[in-house]
């Protein structure tokens, strides 16, 4: 509300009121929404109301169900013949569990530790080093529908057709991800939830505006805007997004300008070989411009004013999977949402479709889409220009964050095995340690699971202790300088 | 079948069908040399492969001290991956070297519907070797049934051995629900920190 208050008693109103929607004519027009849910464009091949587990059209299998009880646990830890069968058996079943004053959370970060150690020997944390453990398997998309873009201009590749016929549609990442339990399905796709939520809620704002000087539902000669705005979505009483709030711009990242047709109120745009534009998440260290290449975007203007579309092209896959990986740490993501990090970065890699390297072919890119629905808004050119919002209380994680990213880009790229950056929680440390203080069995998992640091190496926060310089002796004599030059 | 014949008759005309490859210096291509992991340069003689068909190759590790069968094959596993990332395959499958009487059970894609890059339990070439005094070639088929050594001979009495597997580059979109295919790069990548050439 206050937003709009602002707004209307600024010089802006002028603009703003340009901005509404003008009857068609060939005059100057403009168009905004802010968007009211975001996400991966995964097509969904169940009853809306369906079980995880449930099978449909895309995931004939259901949803991927990694360590989602003991039998899947079991699975995944049988992989390390380096564990021995008590390992296996005290990590299922952390014996005396029940005289420990937290038993779920015991068993979860046990569990957590350890599938954070699933390397081909001892001691390599896998979700950083996910190359050093062996293909976990992941269940894929079979179904031949998907939304998308024809990213490529060849009808023959991508292997998807879009429901409204058009073959070739290139989402790799629907393959590759589509039937992985968090990001499957409306009523059970906890981090696809979870991410709406939290953008509705102020994590970060995505708006558009669509311009042009014919008719706003035909002009041959519009142009799309898209980015970052750090004005709140404004909510009305229902929860829903409300209309015709007005939001500012930024324009100095994670945005867009493309040139666009409009014919009979759908809007394409050209494609574009860099399409900057705020990337889904839902923690403000996961936060960031998207940077599509060889983007595009669609828009279709219903006639309620809302508008639903697509944004798409290729990202780089391992940035898929660091941002999503280490939102938390890999094994609270895995173990809470029947969720394999490892798994899903070998679907990445085996599903990549682009970018690819000119010396050695691998192709470093996948394509992907997301998915938009947007409620009319005014989307507004401050005087002074408007920032991505960057509060000073995420700046510890956002660093811890930026540490694991280039550790694990060092990872992937050098195939040498990286350690746990400290002060990261990475491996569930000090979680683990922590949680387990008051389980009678808990000097077996102390000694036998692998951990990348030890408690009293580490501060509150899991970072190194600085050293206590060494003593050192005094020499009492006069500096050999002052001995020479208080001779006679 | 033939393609256990085949491997077990491999060492007789060995010499006009094989050529020995030199040991690629890394796996990862898209790192400086001074940081990448390297795999040793395997002596003359240790590696070869030969072509079979347009598409088909046979690779082969010869040794004359056994350590242990896992890192043999793990070891002919990654010279495989290198030569399918030679031949710019995406993927290749291994071709079963089974017998008449084999027991061991095909392989299945996974019941749960689980797509992989590579599956290591599936990775099953077949072994020939001699024990120290005898002129004999014994074999070993994992399709069998019989355990690795399981006749009381010990493995330390080895004196030379040969493990070979029969490959199939493909071409296209990985079938990755086939328990036996094999991308090759997710393969390398994998073992490089792990493998060294047998002596």
């Amino acid at each position: 509300m206050s937003t709009l208050k602002f707004v209307l008693a600024s010089p802006l109103a002028v603009v703003m009121i340009a901005a509404l929607p003008q009857p068609a004519s060939a005059a100057p027009w403009a168009r905004g929404y802010v968007v009211s849910t975001y996400g991966f464009a995964f097509h969904y091949g169940a009853k809306p109301s369906a079980a995880p587990t449930d099978p449909g059209t895309d995931c004939p299998k259901g949803s991927a169900q990694h360590f989602s009880d003991e039998v899947h646990m079991r699975k995944a830890l049988e992989q390390q013949p380096w564990r021995s069968k008590l390992e296996i058996e005290n990590i299922l079943r952390p014996p005396e569990i029940d005289k420990a004053r937290l038993p779920t959370y015991v068993r979860f970060y046990i569990w957590g530790r350890a599938v954070s150690y699933r390397g081909w020997k001892k001691g390599i944390e896998t979700y950083i080093n996910p190359f050093a453990a062996p293909d976990p398997g992941q269940p894929q998309v079979t179904g031949k529908i998907s939304d998308g873009f024809n990213l490529d201009g060849n009808v023959q590749t991508g292997g998807f057709v879009n429901r409204d016929g058009e073959r070739g549609i290139d989402n790799a990442l629907y393959r590759a991800w589509g039937c992985d339990a968090p990001f499957r399905g409306p009523a059970t796709a906890t981090l696809d939830l979870r991410q709406n939520v939290q953008m509705q809620e102020g994590l970060y704002t995505v708006v558009i505006r669509v311009s042009g000087n014919k008719d706003p539902m035909n002009d041959d000669n519009a142009t799309v805007e898209i980015g970052y705005s750090p004005d709140k979505i404004v909510k009305d009483a229902q929860g829903n997004v409300a209309s015709d709030y007005s939001y500012r711009i930024v324009k100095s990242e994670q945005y867009t300008k493309l040139k666009a047709k409009i014919k009979n109120g759908v809007v394409e745009t050209e494609q574009v070989g860099q399409l900057h534009v705020p990337r889904t998440g839902w923690f403000p260290r996961q936060m960031g411009d998207a940077n599509f290449r060889q983007g595009r975007f669609s828009l279709k203007i219903a006639a309620d004013g809302k508008a639903s579309g697509f944004v798409g092209g290729y990202r780089d896959w391992r940035d898929l999977y660091i941002e999503n990986t280490f939102a938390q740490t890999g094994a609270e993501q895995g173990i809470r949402d029947y969720e394999d990090a490892v798994a899903m970065y070998y679907a990445l890699q085996r599903n990549a479709d682009g970018l690819p390297d000119p010396k050695t072919g691998q192709k470093f890119g996948i394509s992907m889409a997301y998915r938009i629905s947007a409620v009319p808004a005014r989307v507004i050119d401050p005087v002074k220009p408007a920032q991505v919002r960057r509060p000073e209380e995420d700046n510890r994680r956002q660093k811890a964050f930026e540490n694991l990213r280039v550790t694990v880009l060092k990872a992937l790229s050098t195939k040498i095995v990286q350690p746990v950056p400290p002060g990261t929680g990475e491996g569930q440390f000090p979680a683990m340690e922590r949680t387990i203080a008051d389980l009678p069995s808990k000097d077996f998992f102390l000694k036998t699971l692998d951990a990348p640091f030890r408690m009293e190496e580490v501060d509150v926060h899991g970072n190194p202790l600085e050293k206590p310089a060494p003593e050192r002796q005094v020499n009492n004599n006069p500096p050999a300088a002052i001995v020479a030059t208080s001779k006679p | 079948m033939a393609t256990l014949s085949a491997c077990l008759m491999l060492s007789a005309g060995a010499a006009a069908q094989t050529a020995p490859k030199p040991e690629p210096v890394s796996a990862s291509a898209t790192a400086s040399p001074e940081t990448d992991p390297t795999v040793p340069h395997a002596k003359p003689g240790v590696y070869s492969e030969s072509k079979q068909s347009a598409t088909r190759f046979r690779v082969t590790v010869k040794g004359q001290t056994f350590t242990a069968r896992d890192a043999m094959e793990k070891y002919l596993l990654y010279r495989a991956a290198m030569l399918a990332l030679e031949q710019r395959s995406p993927w290749f499958t291994l071709v079963e070297g089974r017998s008449p009487g084999d027991t061991a059970p095909l392989p299945q894609a996974d019941p749960s519907g689980y797509h992989y890059s590579f599956r290591m339990a599936y990775w099953r070439p077949v072994w020939r070797y001699k024990l120290a005094g005898s002129a004999a070639w014994s074999t070993w088929s994992p399709f069998s049934g019989a355990a690795f050594f399981a006749d009381g001979k010990d493995p330390k009495t080895v004196s030379r051995y040969e493990v070979s597997a029969d490959i199939v580059m493909q071409k296209g979109r990985m079938d990755d629900r086939n328990p036996l295919a094999f991308e090759p790069r997710a393969v390398s990548e994998f073992l490089v920190n792990q493998v060294n050439p047998p002596e």
